[in-house]
């Protein structure tokens, strides 16, 4: 069946009308479809404005995707037939259904479709289907004359006025609002820098644990504590805003860390160790094992073991009487080396062989045994060092962004002295400089360490006055605008006044170290400025410390000790000296519990002279 | 006065181009007579080739009887003219058997009435009474007459004008609305404007009054009346045309508000069919062959204003039909796309 050529003319002459009807539809939805995604980004951003809406940017790109889809989907629905493009021209076209009439006939009849009804129109009807069949065909052709009339340019898309308006207004007013600052988006980066914190420290944390773990097997305690670690890494990961719940966990299992270190841990390694060292000696004659390594030792008490039968007896008394002289320090690497100690000499001396045998076989297992608790408590005390050092970092980016705080600040300097000190409005956690001005006298011999730290927020001037010796830290935070003033005396104190509003806490610790004091002076962070060396180190960084530090927490502490100490006077270049300070505050801090923020301060305060 | 159109064979079909010249001479000839009144004169013509009967409603003096006499000299058809009287009987529409003596034997002879007649103005309708109005009723449905048993065929066309007084209502039978849904169209004939007037009394008071030629006859009549049946019509236009015919039900889906309140009942399907076929007809007076949209519309009104019954309270407070089909038309949307 073929179509009749006037039909055909007809929807062929009816495409570009049908086309531009589909434009129309597509244009009107558009626009309708841009009203509502406008007034959905308008009420998102008033949302982003009132409160922190971190998936702002996410819920923006979303609708404008929906309102793309929606649009999509729409213009495939609204695609019109070419009857309803019929209807459409003949209602502006003014052709009184001539269109939608001869295709909805050629439709309904379909006989009156085919092309064979041009044939049978030419003759003379002689039957009403005739006679209708003529008509219709008349009615065809009219309809294609019409239509080749009709201008399909003036079929052009509309846009409907309300939704228009509605577009044109939303998006009026979204541009002041997106474009002024927005104060919601500092909490949000706040929050953002907040989970990469716990990320990265969660990281860190992770490492941690793996460290704990590897090589080890149940039962074992690193092992517990890293399952205690992962907990707390998860819960760091499920709730990185949480601030103060992911400290306060940390806190918890630092804690539980630090109850299980032994605080005399490195004065026993350095019994152990001289210990060891000792027996090595007295079994080879030799320094073959500097390194105080308790296997090695266990070794050269083998050797000893085999030489004993052969020793005279004033080797052995001589044996026993060396013995006897490493009680004090076998004493201080655990009761079990004291009596294999003292068991072992005592065995020499009598000439029992077999129990002195026996007894340095216990000797080597006790400071074997000794040297893994060692290990233990420093694993230990390395994975509470990460905690806190992750709590101090998740700390810190809790505090920035916080601005405009006022407050007082009470502040000491190092030793002895009085303070005050104005600050200056500050914005965030700063670091301050302060000028200082003290006196001090030192007295006595010795050596011993002595560590002053002031550390304010805007501008400052201290006097300190004192008098003593030892070692004080003071540590002291003030923040805002305000004026402090601090008193403090003694050498061991430690802490540092705070009476700002906020981070105003200090801490110090209290000890028995000695140190010198010596004249405070301006404080100067040139190159070239002199520092007053104030004293002579006994030792290096890293090695252990035999006092341990004592936490405290106040706005002040005052502490006094006598200790011996000299000013050798040196005046040096600061820059030559404080790498040494950097390291044994940087190891101070790992061996020490000192709360985290404070620490942070101390890492600030050095990583300023990088700078 | 203008020449006769040329007679086409008895059977010989009308085209849609005569038919449209055709009725072109025929409006022309009755408005050499008729001033101004044109709707009503187009009205009155799509009445006529749809074979239908038209009710003429207006005040005395206004043309309604020299209308209907001009359009019987402009189609060149029988006329006649019955004034309805209370006294008036069927017999004396119909006709009756009379005994008449034919070569010495009497027999009963039918003898035919004035509605055997082409064109019939049944002036004053509602003034017989409805036993008689009945017998012109059943008269224009059937396009016969039954006496004693005999039926007699009605020469088409046949189409009856029946006029009333909607001032004078004393003593007059209304008819009933079963009756009024028989005629095809109601005709509302208007005032005429001053100008009109004027053309009216210069025509009329002169020495010689103007009168119409003969434009077409009977079997052009009929042929249009055939022509028009076979208009195409588009499904949607049929379906517009229902639609506003249920809107004019009370209880339709579409009712306007105004149709609800006040009409009690609403056009029977007679009044769709007399949508249908008259807006064909429209549409071949426009020169179309196919109706649209606005033919039905254009019909509505004279089509429907006396199907629409309404109810006390529309009758009380003054709510014409008329504004009532206008409601429906505004209500009901002519079916197009954006």
């Amino acid at each position: 069946m073929s179509l009749d050529p006037l039909l055909i003319d007809l929807r062929r002459d009816l495409r570009p009308f049908h086309r531009r009807l589909w434009l129309r539809r597509v244009v009107r939805g558009a626009t309708r479809i841009a009203a509502a995604v406008a007034v959905g980004q308008l009420l998102l951003a008033l949302v982003a404005r009132l409160m922190p809406f971190e998936w702002h940017a996410y819920f923006a790109m979303g609708l404008i995707v929906a309102g793309l889809a929606a649009l999509a989907v729409y213009a495939v629905r609204v695609r019109p037939t070419l009857g309803e493009a019929a209807l459409a021209v003949d209602s502006e076209q003014g052709l009184s259904d001539r269109i939608s009439t001869a295709l909805a006939l050629a439709v309904a009849r379909p006989e009156l479709a085919d092309e064979a009804i041009g044939q049978a129109s030419a003759e003379e009807p002689t039957t009403d289907e005739q006679r209708f069949a003529r008509l219709v065909r008349r009615q065809r052709r009219d309809a294609v004359v019409s239509l080749a009339t009709a201008d399909p340019r003036a079929f052009r898309p509309r846009l409907p006025r309300r939704s228009s308006a509605t577009t044109a207004l939303c998006i009026a007013l979204l541009v002041p609002v997106l474009v002024l600052p927005n104060a919601q988006n500092d909490v949000l980066a706040q929050r953002q820098q907040m989970r990469d914190a716990a990320e990265q420290q969660a990281q860190k944390l992770d490492q941690t644990a793996k460290r704990l773990e590897a090589g080890r097997t149940d039962p074992d305690p690193r092992l517990d504590i890293a399952r205690e670690l992962r907990k707390a890494i998860k819960e760091l990961r499920d709730r990185p805003e949480d601030l103060d719940r992911n400290l306060a966990r940390l806190g918890s299992l630092e804690d539980a860390l630090r109850s299980r270190i032994d605080p005399a841990n490195e004065q026993r390694a350095a019994a152990i160790t001289s210990l060891a060292r000792s027996l090595s000696r007295l079994s080879t004659g030799t320094d073959s094992n500097t390194a105080g390594d308790p296997d090695k030792t266990k070794q050269d008490l083998e050797q000893l073991k085999e030489r004993l039968p052969k020793m005279t007896d004033a080797e052995r008394e001589q044996l026993a009487r060396q013995l006897g002289d490493l009680e004090t320090v076998a004493r201080q690497a655990g009761g079990d080396a004291q009596a294999a100690l003292a068991d072992a000499a005592r065995a020499v001396r009598n000439k029992d062989n077999v129990a002195a045998a026996a007894a340095l076989d216990r000797l080597s297992e006790a400071l074997q045994r000794g040297q893994q608790q060692v290990d233990l408590n420093r694993d230990l005390a390395g994975a509470a060092s990460d905690i806190q050092q992750a709590r101090r970092d998740l700390a810190r980016a809790g505090r920035q962004g916080q601005q405009g705080q006022q407050g007082q600040g009470q502040g000491q300097q190092g030793q002895q002295g009085q303070g005050q000190g104005q600050g200056q409005q500050g914005q965030g956690q700063g670091q301050g400089q302060g000028q200082g001005q003290g006196q001090g006298q030192g007295q006595g011999q010795g050596q011993g360490q002595g560590q002053g730290q002031g550390q304010g927020q805007g501008q400052g001037q201290g006097q300190g006055q004192g008098q003593g010796q030892g070692q004080g830290q003071g540590q002291g935070q003030g923040q805002g605008q305000g004026q402090g003033q601090g008193q403090g005396q003694g050498g061991m104190l430690g802490g540092g006044g705070s009476g700002a509003r906020h981070l105003g806490s200090g801490h110090g610790g209290s000890g028995g170290f000695r140190g010198p004091t010596g004249d405070n002076r301006q404080f100067g962070t040139g190159d070239l400025d002199p520092i007053f060396a104030d004293f002579d180190r006994l030792g290096r960084p890293g090695d252990p410390s035999y006092i341990a530090g004592q936490g405290g927490d106040g706005q002040s502490q005052q502490g006094q000790g006598q200790g011996q100490g000299t000013n050798n006077n040196a005046l040096v270049p600061w820059t030559n000296v404080i790498q040494d300070f950097s390291d044994f505050a940087t190891t101070s801090l790992d061996r020490t519990y000192v709360p985290v923020d404070v620490r942070d301060y101390v890492r600030d305060y050095f990583s300023s002279f990088d700078r | 006065m203008t020449e006769p159109a040329v007679a086409t064979p008895a059977q010989a079909e009308l085209s849609a181009e005569a038919f449209s010249d055709l009725a072109e001479r025929i409006e022309r000839e009755i408005k050499t007579v008729i001033v101004g009144q044109d709707e009503l004169v187009r009205h009155t013509l799509i009445c006529l080739i749809a074979n239908g009967h038209a009710l003429l409603e207006g005040v005395p003096g206004l043309g309604k009887t020299m209308l209907v006499r001009t359009i019987a000299d402009v189609i060149d058809c029988t006329f006649n003219r019955i004034q309805f009287t209370p006294d008036l009987m069927p017999a004396d529409i119909v006709g009756t058997n009379v005994l008449i003596e034919q070569d010495g034997q009497r027999q009963f002879r039918f003898q035919p009435g004035p509605v055997f007649s082409n064109l019939l103005l049944a002036d004053e309708i509602n003034r017989a009474t409805p036993k008689t109005q009945s017998a012109l009723l059943e008269a224009m449905q059937e396009q016969q007459v039954s006496i004693a048993r005999d039926r007699h065929q009605l020469e088409p066309p046949f189409f009856v004008l029946a006029t009333q007084n909607p001032l004078e209502m004393e003593g007059t039978y209304p008819l009933p609305e079963a009756q009024l849904d028989r005629f095809l169209f109601k005709l509302w004939v208007p005032f005429p404007s001053e100008d009109d007037l004027v053309q009216i009394i210069e025509r009329t008071t002169g020495s010689q009054t103007p009168r119409a030629g003969k434009a077409a006859d009977a079997k052009q009549i009929v042929a249009m009346q055939r022509l028009a049946r076979s208009v195409p019509i588009a499904p949607h236009v049929t379906a517009y045309a229902v639609s506003v015919l249920a809107a004019t039900h009370p209880d339709g889906p579409r009712a306007p508000a105004l149709v609800k309140e006040y009409v009690r009942y609403g056009g029977s399907p007679r009044g769709a069919q007399a949508l249908v076929l008259t807006g064909k007809i429209n549409a071949l007076l426009e020169g179309r062959y196919n109706v649209s949209v606005d033919d039905i519309r254009a019909v509505a009104l004279p089509a429907l204003r006396h199907r629409v019954i309404r109810n006390f309270e529309g009758e009380a407070e003054g709510i014409t039909s008329d504004a009532i089909v206008r409601a429906v038309l505004e209500q009901v949307p002519a079916p197009a796309v954006d």
